[in-house]
């Protein structure tokens, strides 16, 4: 859509359409709003890898002569109730809270593009039986499906690893499935079969090299629904239980001292919007250079 | 038409009760006692269980729990653990706040998303345009339950404006709208700014896709002022897409229900929720998610609808 407005543009202005158009990976390094959330989200992960570098305190060092301390010398970000670093804690908690959501878009990747394989290339009953299957994840709202499993099962990380990743692989398979239908009556692949190639090979030698970049790129974007999705749970108290600490589950603690000490609430969910926001440049950043009509 | 709709609608009884299955497998499998939540420990040791669970319909194998579960659900007479009065009355109760937030939050962010997407989609790299996709990326970045603390924190804690929890005072009935709209403003705020950024993303696009048809082109050079091609001819093709978008908005908003309602205190359907699936009381887990379905489920088909209604060259037979 932006390709056809500058198309538009282009002619309106009388120039030439016709230009050699440069590769994803140029136009990737072009796109500046990419390159900031790319350089914005190589300092978080940093700041994860580094956390007992980064950090002045451990995670659970409790100070009492600091509780609730503002923002100053000894606390750049203030203290909890629990005279707790602010910082400190934000940083480790970057350390599972980013973690979390890599392993559960993982999950959520590992079972979207396997369903989305089956039923795409298969088709037949094995299509039939998986979209049902999706539209019936679908039909629930992620929220109430988490929210009912982690309070009946016992919050804990695995089992948020588990929720957000079986519920949320759906949409993505819808995707690889459509790309499989396109890509499985595509000429070079009839050649294949001609030549005598098995459907596995035919799977992983032809289709999928071509179904990487859709698969790049939605991953990118769950990142992003995940790493909230997580942060949520744990305001909730349904995710990552105190004293680990997550970004979530932070916030939440402020919550009671909102009024006096607001410090301990804002700057975790301002790391969870610059994360999720650096994450959600890279994605775009990448459809672009990609294909900017693809609907992910 | 009314075939489709009709297959649609026997389709998606399958679907439901695939949900319905899958959940009540949840509730089934799920570690720990629903009984556990009723009785005080203290009074554990007087408390015959076995009596308790024959009342509550657990003592019996888990497919006739299935099969009793949803037959009361449908008929209403599914009673809840704790409460003991029907599922459907508590939900009956809980639904008036969510959708009147969830009406409120759709209207917000569909009056601001029209004009952005226009002023953009008709100056495309302009500054409005640019003011735009900041503020669509800050929207599908922005943490909602921390928003909300934010708004709480400004206009709750600092200013002394709006009440941060509940949607009325205590004492007051029903939803009068003199006296709800203070409780229902940050919530919407909250919840439209989360659906702003895919309305306006969707409207943006399709209006753009519009605007280079031959149609639009020929009621230009007929002479008509450009507001007419823009809203008459341009707009009502263009909402098209934007239907879609609004069925594909319905879990979303429902899903952040279960948020923003814990947050304001706000006691709907998210509220219920949350708190009968701690209290691990089952049959309104079983209400709360066959009924969020359903919904999810008939706006789907309210959206494939809408698309021929706007759309006379959409035929579904």
């Amino acid at each position: 859509m932006t390709e056809r407005a500058q198309a538009v543009r282009e002619e309106g202005e009388g120039r030439p359409v016709a230009r050699k158009r440069p590769g994803p990976r140029e136009r990737f390094l072009r796109n500046r709003r990419a390159i900031a959330g790319a350089v914005i989200l190589v300092a978080f992960v940093a700041m994860s890898l580094f956390a007992p570098a980064v950090a002045p305190y451990r995670s659970d060092e409790q100070n009492f002569l600091d509780r609730l301390a503002p923002p100053g010398a000894r606390h750049v970000m203030g203290a909890d109730h629990l005279g707790r670093d602010v910082f400190s804690r934000t940083v480790w908690a970057g350390r599972v809270s980013l973690s979390i959501g890599l392993l559960s878009t993982l999950l959520t990747m590992l079972l979207g593009v396997t369903a989305g394989t089956a039923a795409g290339y298969f088709g037949g009953w094995t299509d039939t039986l998986l979209m049902r299957l999706v539209d019936m994840i679908l039909a629930v709202p992620l929220f109430f499906l988490a929210v009912a499993f982690l309070a009946l099962y016992g919050p804990s990380i695995p089992g948020l690893i588990f929720i957000l990743g079986a519920a949320s692989w759906p949409p993505s398979a819808r995707l690889v499935r459509a790309e499989f239908l396109r890509l499985k009556v595509a000429d070079f692949v009839t050649a294949a079969r001609a030549l005598g190639a098995r459907d596995l090979a035919i799977i992983v030698r032809h289709i999928l090299p071509n179904v990487v970049p859709v698969i790049v790129i939605s991953a990118t974007l769950r990142v992003g629904i995940a790493i909230l999705a997580e942060a949520g749970l744990s305001y909730l108290g349904l995710g990552v239980q105190p004293p680990t600490p997550s970004w979530g589950n932070i916030v939440a603690d402020g919550r009671v001292y909102l009024r006096t000490a607001w410090w301990v609430s804002l700057f975790p969910g301002a790391f969870v919007l610059l994360s999720v926001m650096a994450v959600n440049l890279v994605g775009d950043g990448l459809r672009d250079a990609f294909d900017p009509r693809m609907r992910v | 038409m009314a075939r489709y709709i009709l297959r649609r609608i026997l389709e998606s009884i399958p679907l439901l009760i695939g949900v319905s299955v899958i959940t009540f497998a949840l509730l089934m499998l799920a570690p720990g006692d629903p009984i556990a939540f009723l009785v005080p420990p203290e009074q554990m040791q007087s408390v015959d269980r076995r009596v308790l669970e024959e009342q509550l319909g657990l003592d019996k194998p888990a497919p006739v729990q299935y099969v009793q579960t949803m037959t009361g659900l449908l008929s209403g007479r599914l009673r809840s653990f704790r409460e003991r009065r029907p599922t459907l009355e508590m939900m009956g109760e809980a639904m008036p706040a969510t959708v009147i937030l969830t009406l409120c939050a759709l209207a917000v962010a569909f009056a601001l998303a029209l004009p952005i997407a226009i002023i953009s989609a008709v100056r495309p790299y302009s500054l409005i345009d640019h003011v735009a996709t900041v503020t669509s990326l800050l929207g599908v970045s922005l943490p909602n339950f921390w928003f909300a603390l934010v708004l709480i924190f400004i206009f709750t804690d600092q200013l002394g404006w709006l009440p941060a929890s509940g949607i009325r005072p205590v004492g007051v009935d029903g939803y009068p709208v003199g006296v709800i709209w203070r409780y229902l403003i940050m919530p919407t705020i909250v919840m439209a700014l989360s659906i702003l950024p895919p309305l306006v993303r969707y409207a943006r696009s399709s209006l753009l896709d519009v605007l280079s048809q031959d149609y639009i082109r020929v009621a230009r050079s007929k002479g008509l002022s450009e507001p007419v091609v823009l809203i008459k001819h341009a707009l009502r093709n263009s909402l098209i897409p934007v239907a879609t978008v609004l069925g594909l908005l319905l879990p979303f908003l429902l899903g952040g229900s279960v948020i923003v309602e814990t947050i304001f205190a706000v006691p709907g359907v998210g509220m219920l929720a949350v708190t009968s699936a701690l209290t691990r009381d089952y049959p309104v887990v079983m209400t709360t998610t066959m009924i969020a379905s359903a919904l999810v489920v008939v706006s789907n088909l309210l959206t494939d609808v809408s698309y021929a209604l706007l759309d006379p060259r959409i035929r579904h037979d």
